[in-house]
Order: structure tokens, then sequence, then C-alpha cells
């Protein structure tokens, strides 16, 4: 045993997520947790392996931080958050010797390149550019909207802008009067700005291996940053052969070969399928828990999996299971924000939990009153989990109760 | 894959439990099976990923102790919580470091702490119930936890039903509630009844001046009248029942204290004889005054004076200085002695009968004394405007009880006990030098004392040590402690670079030159090592300990420095005291009789050190301790370097055994040079 521990190589996570930590560690297989120095300590009380290492310093500290995996004898990084993703490709392209890694990464932290990138390999994306100064946006905004011939600058159709490099939401404002670019501090720039796209809005969980898609999971959004559920209804998965098709563009696109991929799309009802962006890392919104919950296999032990090389085919045919047609059933939930601006009371309707499709929710009333004001979607007060056969009632469930008001 | 063998295992112990656990799974509910699933998971959890499953655990609970037929469900499982690791990685972890007194507030707060509190009692009850054992706990220990949680805390078991129906309760204390009845009904409401009797005599024996806390926990005790405890205890609560409401004939009868004052119109003088012995017995044994009492007193005033001596529970002292004060004590009631001011009767007792009272021109000018703005606002909180009383007769109400119970003053909630122990001084020896300050601090919102030879006022000064001070203090202390507490910490920052402890000239300066001169501290300043203990011990033994100090009784409090340390002996803080005397008691065995501002005086100290407060000869208002268990507490005192035996005299033996218990209590928290 302790000769194997010697020899193995072993998985560095770069962030600290206890899920994370707790499903590679059921992988029976050596690890190390790199993540912020106040880990340190609940970390050595509990046998973690650790090396300590904040993310917000100049890419260039990497080799320092490779030093130290590679003491440990480290054979693959992954990235658990946004902010690590780059790190992850900097660590693989040490560890492995090949400098595109890096680079390959970098294209994932940029919105403004990997839109650019996407276009390139041919798929479908909204008309964008990129801005620097408020006077970008509004000539962005207006011309958007000459070229729809709509010129009543009181009913402009709305562009979207991000900044390049935040994770989800964060950031993310969609603007249709130019009153709306003044509120934008001048620290957000530079920011991606794009066309309004319609349709239904979807995010695909793809887990690669040696460049091929080894499991893809498409998430429903029912409303963006609020509600979701997996795997999606028929009518959003009867599209999967092309969803699929526009995953392999994009992994090939992007060179991705290992790893899990985390784009986000719009279905026109026509069929048509436009690139939103896309990350390398774990998804939000409670994601991974639903993919546990249908399919009965840990996403989190799968991206470990994806990321390593070494894995066999067979291992990885093994360990995912059938798309769709395997899932138990629908597993969906509500992220829910109060509407109040202090919090005295929850307000949970019985109706709620005596529905059968109702399996938990974790709301308590915070010890601060004060509701904290909100980046992007920000942090949610707690989520309405549901299981289910059947799609349509989960939609309108969470459509449902995301009106209702659970913080009084 | 792993996934999968984890499925199975849990689908393995779900098959087991019924097998063990026939009766409940009879008729589970679906909550039941989610609880127990939610518990199951947590438990075959890794220590370092139990935070992702403790909030199931806690919201399912949440659910179930929302209504009264889930807490025996919850107690099924409680034996587990510790095994499971409900409590792993937060402050209710280990039950051994549980304090009952921090209990009421945790339930209290909405939100996620008060289920992990609530969850905590249960398996608090699983141990008393002997369903898990506990390595360190014993079943009578558990036992006696939770009787004192519910002692202090009899509130949250007042009947919710008879409530308005338009108010709704809010769920954490309907949670509470249920906790309530529950723990109720396993344990014995008598052992509770009796706890809670021991909490009021313990807290009434101490006479503090402000008994808004007493006064509450008596009024919830009625609530224990009703159920199945022992007759003793009913006697004792009633007593003290009738002790604030009504404790005579005439008073029980009254429907208000209008009524009342029209019944002792018509009584005869006999009858208000009576009225005024009981009242006044009633006074003397619980400490605690009656509104009615009030209104006899301001009645036997105007028509009957010469009942007055026995309605005030006079001795012959008392007598005397009664007699000797007329005028004054007639204008003292007529001012201050109201309902809301009742209190002050029991001060005014105590006042007369410490006699040798030099005060009646001190006294008369507060009765017209222009109050300050800011100081009206701060006594006008103090009761309420409907009766009358003017804001000059709350200030003489408070002057009257801070002289008749100097060592009833307490310090509330705050950090003040340096102030709170130097008004009690003042009003035990220096009864001039506190009427300045009253006058000053009344009048003119401003304090000014030397120090060194400079002035300081205490209105140009802004920081204090206590940053908020909040208002459960008796008048007094209102106008005093915020200009006593800015004027000490001013004092105190101009020695911050002597390279010795401050308070050697601070406390002379402040508290009064009776202190002595010599002053010893055990942790160096500049080093912050504890050094030379030895000598500090044997040097206070030759000081202070008769058998040791060559017959050199205290004259005056010393005022001293102790280590505040919890119940395991872990240190809390820095603490004022005074050490009142030093005296054998009856056992022979020598005792340092102290006052304590914190009006909590009986606080266990741990290893075993636990200041009492009766038994011992203890005076009103003060604590004891064996002579080496408060050595043991203590960082600083003072001492007459001309008035000491020899320190060679005290033998090693005394010295190590001080010093093992400041080792291994406070001690850990510093070096030992």
């Amino acid at each position: 045993m302790e000769m194997k521990e010697k020899n193995e190589k072993i998985t560095a996570l770069l962030g600290w997520s206890l899920q994370a930590i707790e499903a590679i560690d059921k992988l029976n297989r050596p690890y190390v947790v790199v993540g912020p120095p106040e880990f340190k300590p609940f970390a050595d009380n509990n046998g973690i392996l650790f090396v300590p290492w904040q993310f917000n310093v100049p890419i260039e500290h990497s080799v320092e931080l490779y030093e130290q995996l590679k003491e440990l004898n480290t054979k693959v990084a992954i990235p658990i958050y946004e902010e690590t993703v780059e790190w992850a490709g900097m660590l693989n392209s040490l560890i492995w010797e090949n400098p595109k890694v890096f680079n390959k990464s970098l294209l994932l932290r940029d919105k403004s390149l990997m839109k650019r990138r996407a276009h390139l390999a041919g798929l479908r994306v909204g008309v964008f550019e990129e801005a620097f100064t408020k006077e970008n946006i509004k000539h962005f905004l207006k011309r958007m909207n000459e070229a729809l011939l709509n010129t009543d600058e009181e009913n402009f159709e709305p562009i979207h802008v991000k900044p390049f490099d935040k994770a989800g939401t964060v950031g993310h404002r969609m603007i249709s009067k130019y009153e709306e670019i003044e509120e934008i501090d001048d620290s957000e720039f530079p920011l991606l700005m794009e066309s309004h796209l319609e349709g239904q809005e979807f995010s695909c969980e793809a887990f690669v291996h040696n460049g091929k898609v080894k499991f893809l999971n498409i998430t429903e959004y029912v409303k963006l940053g609020h509600s979701n559920f997996v795997p999606a209804s028929p009518t959003l998965e009867q599209w999967r052969p092309q969803i699929r098709a526009t995953i392999e563009k994009l992994v090939e696109a992007f060179e991705v070969t290992h790893g899990i991929l985390h784009p986000e799309f719009f279905l026109t009802p026509d069929g048509t399928i436009y690139f939103g962006e896309v990350a390398a890392r774990i998804p939000g919104g409670h994601i991974f828990e639903h993919i546990e919950r249908v399919y009965g296999f840990s996403p989190y032990q799968g991206q470990v999996l994806c990321s390593d090389p070494d894995t066999t085919e067979e291992e990885l045919n093994a360990f995912f299971p059938e798309e769709v047609v395997s899932a138990k059933g629908h597993s969906g939930n509500l992220m829910v924000y109060p509407k109040v601006k202090s919090i005295n009371k929850l307000n949970i309707p019985t109706e709620l939990k005596e529905h059968p499709y109702f399996l938990k929710h974790n709301m308590f009333i915070p010890t601060t009153a004060k509701v904290a004001e909100r980046v992007g979607y920000g942090n949610h007060y707690g989520s309405i989990y549901f299981f289910g056969e059947d799609s349509k009632e989960m939609r309108s469930l969470l459509e449902e109760y995301e009106k209702h008001n659970f913080y009084l | 894959m792993t996934t999968i063998t984890r499925e199975r295992k849990t689908s393995t112990t779900r098959r087991k439990t019924p097998v063990a656990r026939k009766k409940a799974s009879a008729k589970q509910s679906p909550l039941e099976v989610k609880f127990e699933v939610a518990l199951q998971t947590l438990n075959a959890a890794k220590p370092f990923a139990k935070s992702l499953y403790q909030t199931d655990v806690y919201q399912l609970a949440n659910e179930l102790a929302s209504t009264p037929e889930g807490m025996p469900i919850l107690f099924n499982y409680a034996h587990q919580f510790d095994e499971a690791g409900v409590f792993l990685g937060g402050e209710w972890e280990d039950p051994t470091k549980l304090q009952p007194p921090f209990v009421g507030g945790s339930l209290r707060l909405r939100g996620i702490y008060s289920i992990v509190e609530l969850l905590s009692e249960m398996r608090i009850l699983a141990i008393a119930k002997g369903t898990y054992k506990h390595e360190s706990i014993s079943g009578e220990e558990a036992s006696a936890f939770l009787n004192e949680v519910i002692a202090l805390n009899l509130d949250l078991l007042i009947s919710t039903d008879s409530t308005d129906d338009n108010i709704e309760i809010e769920e954490h204390l309907l949670r509470a509630h249920n906790l309530f009845t529950y723990l109720g009904q396993e344990l014995s409401f008598s052992a509770i009844a009796d706890k809670m009797v021991q909490e009021i005599e313990r807290m009434t024996v101490q006479r503090p001046i402000i008994t808004r806390r007493i006064i509450e926990l008596i009024e919830t005790s009625q609530e224990l009248i009703g159920n199945d405890i022992e007759d003793q205890s009913v006697f004792a609560l009633e007593k003290y029942l009738r002790a604030t409401d009504a404790p005579t004939p005439l008073s029980t009868e009254a429907t208000d204290h209008r009524d009342y004052r029209l019944k002792l119109d018509q009584a005869s003088e006999e009858v208000l004889a009576t009225e005024a012995k009981l009242f006044a017995d009633s006074m003397a044994e619980t400490g605690l005054v009656s509104p009615y009492h009030a209104v006899l007193i301001r009645f036997l005033n105007r028509k009957y004076e010469y009942i007055l001596p026995t309605s005030l529970d006079l001795t012959e002292i008392g007598i005397s200085s009664f007699t000797d004060n007329k005028g004054l004590i007639h204008d003292i009631i007529q001012l201050a002695i109201y309902p809301e001011t009742r209190q002050a009767i029991y001060g005014l007792s105590r006042m007369l009968n410490r006699g040798d009272l030099q005060i009646e021109a001190a006294l008369r000018q507060l009765f017209e004394l222009p109050v300050h703005a800011h100081v009206k606002g701060a006594l006008s909180n103090f009761v309420n405007e409907e009766n009358g009383i003017s804001v000059n007769g709350i200030l003489v109400a408070g002057v009257v009880s801070v002289l008749g119970q100097p060592l009833g003053i307490g310090q509330g909630q705050n950090a003040i006990c340096q102030s709170a122990r130097a008004i009690s001084l003042w009003a035990q020896f220096n009864v001039e030098k506190l009427f300045d300050m009253i006058t000053h601090a009344a009048r003119d919102n401003n304090i000014e004392m030397s120090f060194e030879g400079e002035l300081i006022n205490s209105n140009l000064l802004i920081d204090g040590v206590a940053s908020n001070i909040n208002q459960d203090l008796d008048p007094v202390s209102i106008i005093l402690v915020p200009h006593l507490d800015k004027i000490y910490n001013e004092m105190m920052k101009r020695t911050l670079l002597r390279g010795e402890d401050g308070h050697k000239w601070v406390n002379r300066e402040f508290y009064g030159e009776w202190i002595p001169s010599g002053f010893i501290n055990v942790i160096d300043p500049l080093t912050l090592k504890v050094t030379n203990y030895t000598s500090f011990v044997k040097l206070f033994y030759a000081t202070h300990h008769p058998d040791y100090n060559e017959g050199h009784n205290m004259l005056y409090p010393n005022p001293v420095g102790i280590f505040l340390t919890n119940v395991h002996g872990e240190l809390l803080g820095l603490h004022a005291v005074s050490i009142q005397r030093i005296e054998k008691d009856q056992n022979g065995e020598c005792r340092i009789y102290f006052y304590n501002p914190n009006n909590d005086s009986t606080q266990n100290w741990g290893q075993d050190i636990k200041a009492s407060v009766s038994g011992f000869g203890e005076l009103e208002g003060e604590s004891s301790l064996p002579f080496h268990e408060f050595v043991s507490r203590m960082y600083a005192y003072h001492y007459n370097p001309y008035e000491q035996g020899d320190t060679y005299m005290v033998e090693g033996a005394v010295v190590e055994k001080v010093e093992m218990l400041a080792k291994n209590s406070w001690g850990k928290n510093y070096v030992w040079a």
C-alpha cells in the first residue's frame, strides 16, 4: 500500500469544493487540493493533502505551484472554478510539456475570443462586438437597431453585455436604453456585446475524453439563473442529434481533448442552434446534483476520469450510463431570491411541501435580515428541489413557484 | 462505480433499521422516512464532507420540530446525532462545553442556530434518558442541565393556545415551545420547579438593586404551579409571587393601587400595623418589594408616621436614624417612593439600618437640583411617567438604593466592572465624594477628577472601555457610569508607557487614597509572561491571610483584578472585584468575602471553584471563596508594605496548591517565566 502511494501519480483539484473532494475521495485515487490558505487547518485536520494557493496572483507564478505539484508527483490538474481554468491549462502545459494546452484554456476564459473561435468553426452566433468605452456600447445599440430597421429609441431591441472573463451571469446586463449604459462602471470594461437571441435556452454538460464526447447531458433552463431541470423535456431532447453534432463541432473547434465542457445555447423554434458561450468547469445551478440524482453517477467523478488521459475506454464505458433512457426521472430546482429588502419570515406553502415532486428545500431565515445586493444572479437564498416523471409538470411547478414570495 | 456501491450500501442499511426498531417503523410518516435517510446519508459521509449533508438534517428536523408529534420522532434518533456528525464542526460539537445559560439565547434566534440548539437538547435528553451513553456526561448531569435550561427559559414553555389568534407565533419560538413541552413531559416538572426556586433564591440572596430579571423569573414560574410539583416548591414560588405582588390580606383583596389606598383609609390602626409588619417581613425575607408596599408607605407617611419604622423593617439603629431624620425621611418618601420605585423601599430600610448618616444637606440638594437635559432623557427611560414621579424623585430613589445596598450595584450586561466597583466603594466609604459626583454629573453632565495633579473632564473625552452601555442599570449608575468609564480609560492611557501595570497609580487616584500604595501584578507588562508567581502568592498571604499577616486587619475593601474562568477553568477575560473582608468561617476555614459587580456571584469558575453567596456568613451582596481558591484566580492586588508579615513564613505547599490551580486554568493561556 505504501509503495503504491509513493509511486502512484496524483490528481490536483484546483479550487476548494467539498463536493469535488468527496467525489474524488470515493474514487480511491490519490489527490491533492490546491486552494486558498484559509482551508489549510481544515484540510490538515481531515487528512486531505493540501497545497495553499491564491489564484488571484499573476499566472506567471504558476511555476512555483508547478514545482510544488511536481514534487507530489502530480499527473493532471483539474479546474473547479472559472478562475482556475487557465491555471489548470498552464499546469497541464507544464506537466505534459505542451504549451498549447495553456493557450487553449485562455480561449475559454475570454468571452470575446471564444465567440470568434466558435464563429470561425462555423457555429451560429449572434452579432457581437467588443466594447472598451460606453461610446462603443451606444454605437452598437444604435447600429443593431438600425439593422433591424427600428428607429424608435423608446422601444429599442435589447442587446447584452458581459465582462470577458466572469463566470456565468456575473456582470451580465441587458440594455435597451442609453441611460442604462451610464449605470455601467468603468471598471467593468472591456465587455462583450451581443445581439439578443430569442429561443429556448439550455446548457450542455459534455464529458470529453480523447477528444470524444463520452456523455452528453442537456439541461433545460426554465428561467435563466432561477430554474432548470435534467434531463431536458422530450421537446428539447428531440434535437439531441443536432445538439450533439454542434457539441462535437465545438470540441473540435476548441481542440478540447480531456475534461468537461459546459456550453450554453439557444434553440429557435425552427431548430436552429445558436452558440451562447462555453466554460470548462463545473456548472452552477445545481446541475451536477441533478445529473447524479437522475443518472446515479457522480459527475464530479466523471470530470476527474475524463480529465485524466490515462483513464481507459473500458473504465469510461462502465462509468457512464446511457443518456436519457437510463434517467430515473427529471430532477429540477428553483433558486430563490428574496423579493424583499429585509427578511422576517419564511413562507413555504403546504401544497408545495405536499406535492409528490417536492424533494427538499434548504431555506432558512438568515441571521442577518438585510438582503445582500445582487451581483449577476448573485447569491440565491436557498433552493427548492423537485423530482418527478413528467417534464411538463416539472416546468409548470418551476414557473409557478418562481412567482411565489418565499421570503417575507 | 463507487457511487453505485454507495447506493447499495444505503439501501442495505435502510433495510436493516426497521428490524432494530420495530415499533416506530410500523407507522413511519413520510417526513420521518426523509429524516432517517438524511441522517443516514450524513452518517455515511466522511468527516470532512459532513457539512454537505448537515443542512438536510437540520431542515427536516426543523419540519419535525414544528409539530408536537415530531418531537418524539426526533428523540428516537437523538442517540445517533453525535455519531452521525450532526454537530460536527460547530459550537455544539462537544456537549461538555455547553452551558445552560446560553441555550435560551440560541433558541430565540431565527434561522439555523435555533435548530442546531434544539437538536442538541434532544441529544442531551437522550443522555438523560439513557438511550445514549456519553463518555463524559452522566445521566444525572444531563438531567440537571436540562432542568436548568427549562428553569431559565420558562417563558418558552408558556402555553401558546391562550394567546390571541391574530398574533402569529414565530416559527422558531413555536419549535422552542414544542421542545420545552416535550422536555417537560419527559423530565419531571418537580425537578424543574426545584431548580427554578434555587435560581430565584440564588439571585435574591445577593440583594441586587435591579430586580427585573428576578421578577421575570418569578412571573414565568407561575406556569409551573398548576403542574405536578412538590409542595415545598409551590410554597417557595408562592412566597416569591406574593412578595412581588400582594403579600398582605388587604393587598390581596385590592383590585388595584387605588382600591388598596381606599381600603387603607377604612382600616383600623391595628390592621395597618399588621399590614406594615407583613410587608416588612416579606421584604426582609426576599429582598423584593411589592408595589402595594409603596402605597402603604406613602399613606403612613401622611397619616400614621409612627407605623413607618415597622413597615420599613427597622432595627434599633434604624429606628434611631429614623427619629433623627424624620423630616428628611418624610420628604424622601413624598418625592421618591412610588410603586415604580418600590425597590428603593428596601434601600431606604437598609440605609437607615446602616445608621450614622450625615447626608441630609447633600440629599436635599438633589431634591431640587436642575437636571441636565441629557441626564433627564436617560433617567426618564427608567420608569413610566404615568404616576407623576419627577426626575429628581427617580434620582433620589436611586441614591437611597445605592446607599442602602452598596453591594447590590450591578454592571448588567456591560463591561463596566471598574465603574460599578467604584460606585460601590464610595457608597460604603466615601459618601461625600459620591454625592459630589452625582451632583455634577446630573447637573452638568460632566465629572471632573484629577490624575497626578492634572484635571480630567469626562465631557471632553470620547472613548471609554465599554463601547455601548445599556440601560439595565440603577439610576445612579446610569448617571455616573458613562463618565467614570471614560475617565478610568483616560487615566489608564496616561500610564501606558510606564512599563508597569497602570492600575498601580490609577486605582489610588480613581477610587481613593485609602487604597494601599503597594501593588503587584503577576503578568509582566513588558514580556506578558507570568512572572514571580511564588512571591505574588506569598506576599498576598503575608499581607492578607490572618495566619501570616501579624494581625493587620483590612480596614477598607481592596480592589483586585481576577481572571474570570468558565466552568471548565478556561480563561474568559479580566474582571474587577473588591475584597470586602477576610475572615474564618464557622468551620475555621479562612475565606475571602468579596463584592462581584456582575451580580451573578455564584458562577462556577471550574476546578470545583464555586463562589457561594450564603451558608458561610456572607453579608447581603457578598460572595465568598476559600482563601486559596480565590488567590488562584487573582492577577493583581494592592497591599500595604508597612503592614505585612514575613513572606518566608508561607509554606511552599500552600503556594504549590495555588499554583497548580492557576496553571491548570487561566495559566494555560500564558507563558510562565
